[in-house]
C-alpha cells in the first residue's frame, strides 16, 4: 500500500469535506479578524509602535487559530465515529496521520493568508515574501506537534482542556524562532537566517519525532 | 481448517468485567451468530475478533497469525461493521467508499460493485448526511466488503436495516467466514448454523468448542 497515496487520500478528504460544510475556515478567519480588532483597541497603538507589536500580535492569533484547527483535525473524526473505521483499514497509521497534518496545515494557511493582509491593515506591519516564509515554516512544525497532540487526546474526555496543556509547552521553539524571523523581515533587528534555520531544524526534528510518535499514539 | 481460534478471552473495562475467558474455534466458510442481552459482551467480543481491541488477556489466532501482533496484516482480510455507520456525511456515497478503497489499497472501481451489492447504485452521488440511517448501515456494509475479506466482524448490522436485511445479509455473507451478532433470533438461525450465547460476559457452556450450541 502506497503511504503517499493514503495520505493525500485523507488529506483531500478534509478538504473536501470542509469545503463543502466550511465549519472551520469562516470561523478561524472571523476569530484571527476579531482578535486582530481587539488587539488594536487593546494597546495603545500610534504609528510608531504600531509595525513593533505586529509580530506579538500574529503569533499569538496563529497560536489560538492553530489550536482550533488542529483540535478538530481528530474530534471530526471521533464524533462521526469515522476514527475507528480508518484504524481498521491496514493503512498505516504515519499515513494518516501526515494526511491529517497535511490538510490541517492547509487550513491553517488559508487563515494566514487572511491574518497577514489584515496585520499589514491594521498595524501597517511590512509583508514580504520574508514574513511569509518563516510563518509557512513554523506551520510545518507546529501542525506536525498540534496534530499529534490532538490525536493523543481525540479520545479522552477533557480533550479541550488537554490539547493547549500539551501543545503550547513544545510551539514555544517555533514562537521564539519564528518570531524573531519575522521580527527581522520586519526591519525590528535580529539575525534572519539564523531564525530560519533554527525553524528548518526544529521543522524537520518534530516532523520525524511526530511521524516516529504517531504510529504508537494510532495503534490503538 | 481453523480460520480463527480463540482461548480464554476475557476483557475488563477498569474494575468491570465484560468478557471471561472465551473459547471459540471456526472453521473456513463458517457463519456464527453471537447472542445475547444488552451489556452480555458481545460488542467487546466482536471487537475484540476484529483486532479493534486488544483483550486483558487470551489469545486469538485469525488465518493462522497472532492477531494482536499481526494486526496490520490481518485488516487486508477482516472487515468490520459496527452499530455506528462512521461515515462522513459531507462526502457522496460514492466518495466515501472511493476514500476507502485508496486506505485498503483497492482500485477505487471496488467502489461502484459495493454499491451495487448493497442495492444503493441509485444513491450512489447523495451525501452521506442525507441518506437514511438504514441506506447509511447498507453504507457501512459496503465498506467493510470493499476489499474482499475473508473474515467478515458484523456487530447487529440488521438493527435499521429494514425487511429485506436477510437477504442483503446472505448475499454479502456467502463465501466467508462470518461472525455475526444481533438480538434477532429469527435472523441468526436463518443466517448461521451455528450460534454463540454470551450471558454477562461467559459463553453459555463448557470452554471448549462444544460450547457454540448447534
Amino acid at each position: 500500500m502506497n503511504p503517499v497515496r493514503v495520505a493525500l487520500a485523507v488529506a483531500r478528504k478534509d478538504l473536501r469535506s470542509e469545503w463543502r460544510t466550511r465549519e472551520l475556515v469562516p470561523a478561524l478567519a472571523q476569530f484571527i479578524v476579531l482578535a486582530l480588532i481587539i488587539a488594536n483597541f487593546g494597546f495603545q497603538i500610534d504609528p510608531h509602535n504600531a509595525p513593533s507589536i505586529a509580530p506579538g500580535i500574529l503569533w499569538l492569533a496563529l497560536v489560538f487559530a492553530g489550536l482550533v484547527a488542529f483540535g478538530r483535525a481528530f474530534a471530526a473524526e471521533r464524533e462521526q465515529a469515522t476514527l475507528e473505521a480508518i484504524l481498521m483499514t491496514p493503512a498505516s497509521p504515519v499515513a494518516l496521520f501526515a494526511g491529517k497534518a497535511l490538510a490541517s496545515a492547509a487550513l491553517l494557511i488559508l487563515c494566514e493568508a487572511v491574518m497577514l493582509p489584515a496585520l499589514a491593515l491594521f498595524f501597517g506591519a511590512m509583508l514580504s515574501g520574508a514574513v511569509v516564509a518563516a510563518v509557512l515554516l513554523a506551520t510545518i512544525g507546529m501542525a506536525a506537534l498540534g496534530c499529534l497532540f490532538a490525536a493523543m487526546v481525540a479520545r479522552i474526555r477533557a480533550r479541550e482542556l488537554m490539547l493547549p496543556l500539551l501543545t503550547l509547552p513544545l510551539w514555544i521553539p517555533f514562537i521564539v524562532a519564528g518570531g524573531q524571523a519575522v521580527q527581522s523581515a520586519m526591519g525590528l533587528g535580529g539575525g534572519y537566517d539564523e531564525a530560519i534555520g533554527l525553524l528548518i531544524d526544529l521543522d524537520i526534528l518534530f516532523v520525524v519525532l511526530t511521524s516516529l510518535a504517531a504510529r504508537f499514539v494510532l495503534d490503538e | 481448517m481453523s480460520i480463527l481460534v480463540a482461548n480464554g478471552l476475557t476483557h475488563w473495562y477498569g474494575s468491570d468485567s465484560a468478557l471471561e475467558g472465551v473459547d471459540l474455534v471456526m472453521d473456513s466458510g463458517e457463519h456464527l451468530a453471537v447472542l445475547g442481552e444488552n451489556g452480555a459482551g458481545k460488542t467487546t467480543l466482536l471487537r475484540i475478533l476484529a483486532t479493534a481491541a486488544r483483550p486483558t488477556s487470551g489469545q486469538l489466532e485469525i488465518l493462522g497469525l497472532d492477531a494482536f501482533r499481526e494486526r496490520a496484516r490481518l485488516r487486508r482480510r477482516i472487515g468490520f461493521v459496527t452499530h455506528s455507520p462512521g461515515l462522513y456525511p459531507a462526502l457522496t456515497a460514492t466518495e466515501n467508499l472511493e476514500f476507502f478503497c485508496d486506505l485498503y489499497g483497492v482500485s477505487r472501481s471496488r467502489a461502484s460493485e459495493a454499491l451495487e451489492t448493497v442495492g444503493l447504485r441509485q444513491v450512489a452521488q447523495r451525501r452521506a448526511a442525507r441518506l437514511s440511517r438504514g441506506m447509511q448501515q447498507r453504507l457501512a456494509i459496503a465498506r467493510a466488503i470493499l476489499h474482499d475479506p475473508r473474515l467478515l466482524v458484523l456487530d447487529e448490522p440488521d438493527a435499521s436495516l429494514g425487511s429485506d436485511a436477510g437477504d442483503l445479509l446472505a448475499g454479502i455473507m456467502t463465501g466467508r467466514t462470518v461472525i455475526l451478532a444481533t438480538h434477532d433470533h429469527a435472523l441468526a438461525s436463518r443466517l448461521c448454523p451455528r450460534s454463540l450465547v454470551l450471558r454477562h460476559g461467559r459463553s453459555a457452556g463448557t470452554p471448549t468448542r462444544l460450547h457454540v450450541v448447534k
